[in-house]
């Protein structure tokens, strides 16, 4: 069949139009396709944090970061910590008097209880401020530089931090290196104390420098669809001042196992914390899990296990729920006691802080997420319980120093009296409630 | 078994799982993966929080942040 001239030239231009079209729908701006990515985020949240009858945290937090298009952000955080409540000055439980020196002054601490540990009440504001600047080089590898300063009462905190990720060709390994630095300054309030010294000596005025170097090394790989694997390391170096200048540590008399008088505690000026974390996403057909586990250890003697289960159930579109448990145990400090026998010349170096010592942690809850309908916003709402001990237990009043079996300076038949299973002492433990409300939203 | 020795085996088994073939992910097989929620921290300021709260109540430290964020309350 043959076309006429006529009908040729009209089959051309319709292909012609045809193709214009084509070209003109594929040329369209972004924005008339999809919806524009969003050019800021903010992240507002919110902590209320309680313990039984102890310290009470309100503390807001607000972060606001500009997302460019090339991949570049920047970030601002501001923070604000309200703690108001008491601490346990690390003394035994008495029933005669105690007075120590606490964050907010001299304080008089009486305890009319042996079974309750003495504390001291202070208050305190601490305000942080952080910025954040991501740099992507090229396609695979990515810098993130960051600076903080905080301060409060009687602590001052400068620092930066260095970051940076790379992903091998493929982009199923992500290599991380990354550093930081703080230059610290701590100020105790009535001055800092001598250390394994009567609560009543003189202080000595002025700033305590303290600082904190740190170095990071982290691979994630994608292993499968479902799963992803994450291993990092990291260790810090601590040098300067470590002590904490409000604990102090119970003299006991030998023969009653009773405290007679205190001193301040003392800790080594240098100390280098190293970790191990390893992290587990896998996403099951609705469900997601996510497994962490830690190992912790440090030149002071403290070994930890951290196990930090989530699982993450979509509820619907807009919703999800996700139950929470952590379990957390450490071995102590060696230079970690319950008191010291009164008498004896004393050790170069003691504390009581119980975070120093045979310490375990629970942490049982659970965080709801939802999206409000025509909004671009996720708010999630958290509720945890958190509750502490110490493995062994202080002396009772009632025991004597035969009782113990050993007469070690440093009580530490009270740990192995735990870690026997022979438990029968009490636990002090502590009971700590947190909620904390967020806010995320691109816009 | 000594301490190094235990800091050894954990690092082999961990490369172990992290490792653990040639198996390929192809970037149409990333759906699930490209979930917000599918990250190592899919909450930041969770992690932020719990940061904190446990630096302040425990004895130890570290984790995903090369950098601490000034704290005297430990």
């Amino acid at each position: 069949m043959q076309l006429s001239a006529a009908s040729t030239a009209a089959n051309v231009r319709q292909r012609l139009g045809a193709a214009a079209c084509l070209l003109l729908a594929g040329s369209l701006p972004a924005a008339a396709q999809a919806p524009a990515p969003p050019a800021w985020q903010l992240e507002a949240t919110g902590l209320l944090y309680g313990e039984q009858a102890r310290a009470r945290v309100v503390e807001p937090m607000g972060r606001v970061t500009r997302l460019y298009a090339n991949g570049r952000a920047l970030s601002l955080g501001l923070a604000v910590d309200a703690v108001t409540g008491a601490s346990p000055t690390g003394a035994l439980p008495s029933s005669q008097v105690q007075t120590t020196t606490g964050a907010s002054g001299r304080t008089t601490t009486t305890t009319t209880s042996s079974s309750i540990l003495p504390t001291h009440t202070f208050e305190d504001l601490r305000t942080a401020v952080d910025l954040g600047w991501v740099e992507p080089l090229g396609t695979m590898l990515s810098v993130t530089t960051s600076a903080h300063y905080s301060r409060e009462q009687d602590y001052a905190s400068l620092g930066g931090g260095l970051k940076s990720s790379v992903e091998l060709p493929g982009r199923r390994i992500t290599l991380t290196l990354g550093g930081g630095y703080n230059r610290d300054r701590v100020f105790p309030s009535g001055g800092t104390p001598m250390g394994l010294a009567p609560d009543s000596d003189p202080r000595a005025p002025g700033d305590n420098p303290k600082e904190v170097t740190t170095g990071l090394v982290g691979l994630s790989h994608v292993v499968s669809r479902r799963w992803l694997l994450g291993v990092t390391a990291s260790e810090s170096r601590e040098q300067g001042y470590l002590t904490d200048p409000y604990k102090v540590v119970s003299l006991v008399d030998p023969a009653t196992q009773l405290p007679v008088a205190q001193v301040t505690e003392k800790r080594p000026a240098t100390r280098t914390r190293d970790d191990v974390l390893g992290s587990s996403v896998y996403h099951l057909d609705h469900d997601i899990l996510y497994v962490n586990y830690r190992y912790y250890w440090d030149d002071w003697g403290v070994r930890s296990h951290t196990l930090d289960l989530k699982l993450r159930h979509v509820l619907g579109v807009a919703s999800w729920v996700q139950p929470h448990v952590r379990v957390y145990g450490q071995a102590p400090a060696w230079f970690f006691v319950y008191g010291l026998t009164h008498g004896p010349p004393l050790p170069e170096f003691a504390s009581a802080d119980e975070r120093l010592g045979p310490l375990r942690t629970t942490t049982f809850g659970g965080t709801y997420g939802f999206h409000v309908p025509g909004s671009r916003g996720e708010f999630t709402l958290r509720a945890e319980f958190l509750y502490q001990w110490l493995v062994g237990h202080p002396p009772q009043p009632d025991e004597t120093a035969s009782g113990g079996g050993g007469g070690d300076d440093n009580l530490r038949r009270a740990i192995a009296a735990g870690d026997n299973g022979t438990d029968d002492g009490r636990h002090l433990g502590t009971s700590i409630g947190t909620l904390l409300i967020g806010y995320t939203v691109p816009f | 078994m000594t301490s190094r020795r235990r800091t050894w085996l954990a690092a082999l088994i961990l490369a172990s799982i992290v490792f653990p073939g040639c198996a390929t992910v192809h970037p149409w097989d990333r759906d699930l993966l490209a979930k917000k929620s599918m990250r190592l921290v899919p909450l930041p300021h969770e992690l932020a929080a719990d940061d904190h709260i446990y630096f302040s109540k425990e004895g130890s430290a570290g984790g995903m942040d090369a950098a601490g964020g000034g704290c005297g309350c430990n």
